[in-house]
């Protein structure tokens, strides 16, 4: 009997041990996977905000600079503004088709040192799309 | 005229299913002989429903825009075809072809259940028609798509969104509800079982084939979707981890589950409880998933109509339908918790292990989707969760899973094995698999590890179920075809996945005409823009003639501008090797009067879609299979 109850709880430790094992590391990536949506001024501003450490993935929202595009060696770069602020994207990568110089833009990337290394480029498929935080102003 | 018969059928039917129901609860209470009559208003109630259904799809076709649903959502231009499914290009129509559905899988249980034991049938049809009624009260009061433009109506109507002109976005609606709702036989079914009482016997495999079916159209249904969105939405890719897309997957997930231990629970009366409660769950997830992409909460690249409250409504509804069986679970969970254990490393025990890795990703899933809603409520910034988290997370758990797929081929049903003797038989597979995985990753010369994995485990199956069926030719011993079929889909899809990100290849480059670049074995050069006007849309299309050594060959990528609404679309040109697709697509043009280009080589892509298409027949050869037990 006594046996038996050590291993019924040498059982459950294991489960508890490792299922919390499980939510930690999946707590732990969701954490340092989530995303946080910006317009550039917020980027430029909040360089305290944990968001901005250097390698954390950061959505940067707002219109494509107008005559801001080039490509060179294969790598597109491009500024994103919201009329006050503007911040130099460097990206290597498929452009969406609605990709357009003065149009709205979502990239998700990494900011580090006042240029933006995105590793993708979002259009929305909408005529009328504008990042949440500049429709408002 | 016709719209307001249609209206009142629809009304009327919603009268009778509430009538069928409420003649079902008395069943409960040892009024056995109503369970003759709840069928019969079933049917009624369905044939109402579908006569109503039918003059909507008349109306459709005959260009009926006094119609407001229909003067927004279709356009006498339209095929025939395309009018027909703009019913359900929309809010409305979709929840009218919901409601449909729902009584076609009432009708399907009715007829094709075994007419001479089924056990509950009649309270099944009651809880069915409770969900109609639920539905259909909705789709009246909410959001009607019966209301007309009076007096006279407008002259033409609004135009289906281009994209969704498309033969696989049309279909693809209708079998992803005939998916998700298909769910709602084992819902219903395990509902009745749980207000009966009764708890001697568990028959779920009498529902068994309801819930492979329903299992089949979501897997073809999500795959119609990640194909269309490959070709139509000129991204290149087949799955974005989106939340709409992720909303499918919790059901196809657990669905996933809920077969295989329904097979638990048929064989050896093991996982009931857990079986009851994956059945209440799919359920669930499906009326979650129509929750999330109709209320708009969460934001997505597909952008559907939607209203906060009509999200309300339907969690409203949800959280109603859900309610009763999960109290009737839980109070009865003591009763229902099998007392024979499930024996070390049996069949039952590998199966048991994987459902907990699929409902692990089904959390997974959700977190992702739900996470971003709580931060959002308690901050002021604006999150979401990228794919890299799912990636991360995912790659490890399909691994886990196809492991213990590959021995649990090793196991017998209700019979103990020692880890041993199977590391000992599969000792010979193992070192195949690490040869042959290992040559691959050499001639790839890529060494992610997730690559690694995705190689070693795909072969495992695959050469493990070859072993298997030459095995059973040789001996004649019995092999469950279509379980090993379905599982080597499994493993195509693992393989092709994994080769597809690690050899597919992409460039982005900034072009006039004339110019030519390179990619990867082509010189590419642009050839030339023309205009074309076709009766729906104006086209931009570029020529790009690809040239390799001796052989050549063009691709058209568009971009359309359609009439009536001002779209503009981008049309990918495709060509299909064997073992590879090209993809190209324009952009639009920039300032300084040059093109975007996107051009793609996309390893394996179809044999993704082809494996969907694999696990399905599979599957359909188990349905058509008895289990012994």
């Amino acid at each position: 009997m006594k046996k038996n109850r050590k291993k019924r709880l040498f059982g459950v430790f294991l489960v508890v041990g490792t299922s919390s094992l499980g939510v930690g590391l999946i707590l732990f990536a969701l954490n340092s996977n989530l995303d946080y949506f910006l317009t550039p001024s917020e980027l430029q501003t909040n360089d305290d905000n944990l968001v901005l450490s250097a390698n954390r993935r950061v959505k940067l929202g707002g219109m494509v600079k107008k005559e801001s595009f080039s490509i060179n060696n294969n790598k597109v770069i491009f500024e994103v503004t919201d009329y006050e602020n503007s911040i130099r994207v460097i990206y290597e990568g498929l452009l969406p088709d609605l990709f357009k110089e003065g149009k709205g833009i979502v990239v998700l990337g990494k900011y580090d040192d006042g240029i933006f290394y995105a590793d993708e480029v979002l259009a929305k498929h909408d005529e009328n799309y504008m990042p949440p935080s500049l429709e408002i102003n | 005229m016709i719209g307001e018969i249609s209206h009142f059928l629809a009304f009327s039917s919603s009268v009778i299913f509430i009538a069928c129901f409420t003649l079902s609860f008395f069943t409960y209470f040892g009024r056995d002989r109503l369970s003759f009559f709840v069928p019969k208003i079933f049917v009624l109630g369905s044939i109402t429903l579908i006569i109503s259904f039918l003059l909507f799809v008349f109306l459709a076709v005959s260009d009926d825009f006094t119609m407001s649903y229909i003067a927004s959502h279709s356009n006498s231009k339209l095929p025939v075809f395309y009018k027909i499914t703009s019913i359900w290009s929309a809010h409305e129509g979709s929840l009218f072809l919901w409601v449909l559905i729902i009584s076609l899988w009432g009708l399907f249980f009715l007829f094709f259940r075994n007419q001479e034991s089924t056990n509950y049938y009649a309270q099944t049809i009651g809880i069915i028609s409770l969900v109609v009624s639920c539905f259909l009260i909705f789709l009246l009061f909410v959001s009607s798509p019966f209301e007309r433009i009076l007096p006279f109506g407008v002259p033409d109507g609004a135009d289906i969104n281009p994209i969704l002109q498309d033969p696989a976005l049309a279909i693809h609606p209708p079998m992803l509800y005939l998916g998700y709702i298909g769910f709602i036989i084992p819902f219903a079914y395990v509902s009745a079982f749980l207000a009966n009482g009764s708890f001697k016997d568990f028959p779920i495999v009498e529902i068994k084939s309801f819930i492979l079916s329903s299992w089949i159209f979501l897997t073809l249904g999500i795959a119609l979707g990640s194909w269309w969105a490959y070709y139509e939405l000129g991204w290149g890719g087949y799955w974005f981890w989106d939340p709409v897309e992720n909303v499918a997957l919790m059901p196809w997930l657990t669905g996933t589950a809920l077969l295989h231990t329904t097979y638990v629970s048929a064989k050896s009366k093991n996982l009931i409880a857990w079986t009851i409660f994956l059945s209440i769950l799919v359920f669930t997830l499906s009326l979650f998933g129509t929750f999330i992409v109709r209320s708009g909460i969460i934001e997505s690249v597909h952008s559907f109509a939607s209203d906060p409250t009509r999200g309300l409504y339907l969690l409203g509804i949800s959280a109603f339908l859900v309610f009763a069986p999960l109290v009737l679970f839980v109070k009865n969970l003591p009763r229902l918790l099998s007392i024979n254990r499930i024996r070390d490393l049996s069949k039952e025990f590998f199966i048991g292990a994987n459902n907990i890795f699929f409902i692990t990703a089904v959390f997974i899933i959700f977190l992702g989707i739900s996470y971003p809603l709580i931060i959002e409520a308690f901050s002021e910034s604006r999150v979401s969760v990228g794919s890299p988290f799912y990636n991360k997370v995912f790659a490890p758990l399909t691994f886990l899973t196809a492991f213990f797929l590959v021995f649990s081929t090793y196991s017998k049903w209700s019979r103990n094995a020692k880890s041993l003797e199977i590391l000992k038989s599969s000792s010979f597979l193992i070192l195949v698999t690490t040869i042959l995985s290992m040559i691959t990753i050499f001639f790839i010369k890529k060494y992610e590890w997730w690559l690694i994995g995705g190689i070693f485990f795909s072969n495992l199956i695959l050469i493990r179920y070859l072993i298997l069926f030459i095995y059973s030719k040789f001996s004649k011993k019995y092999i469950n075809k279509g379980s090993a079929l379905a599982h080597v889909g499994f493993a195509l899809l693992i393989l092709s996945v994994s080769l597809n990100s690690a050899l597919s290849t992409e460039k982005t480059t900034i072009m006039s005409v004339n110019d030519v670049v390179d990619f990867n074995e082509y010189q590419i050069k642009f050839d030339r823009v023309s205009i074309e006007t076709s009766s729906n849309f104006e086209s931009l299309s570029a020529d790009f003639i690809f040239e390799n050594g001796n052989s050549s060959f063009t691709l058209f990528p568009e971009k359309r501008r359609y009439f009536v609404r001002g779209e503009i679309t981008t049309e990918s040109a495709i060509s299909i090797k064997p073992l590879k697709d090209i993809y190209i697509t324009i952009g639009e043009q920039q300032s300084n009067g040059k093109w975007i280009v996107n051009i793609q080589e996309n390893y394996f892509v179809r044999l993704i879609w082809f494996s969907a298409i694999i696990m399905s027949l599979g599957t359909i050869l188990v349905i058509r299979q008895k289990i012994y037990v």
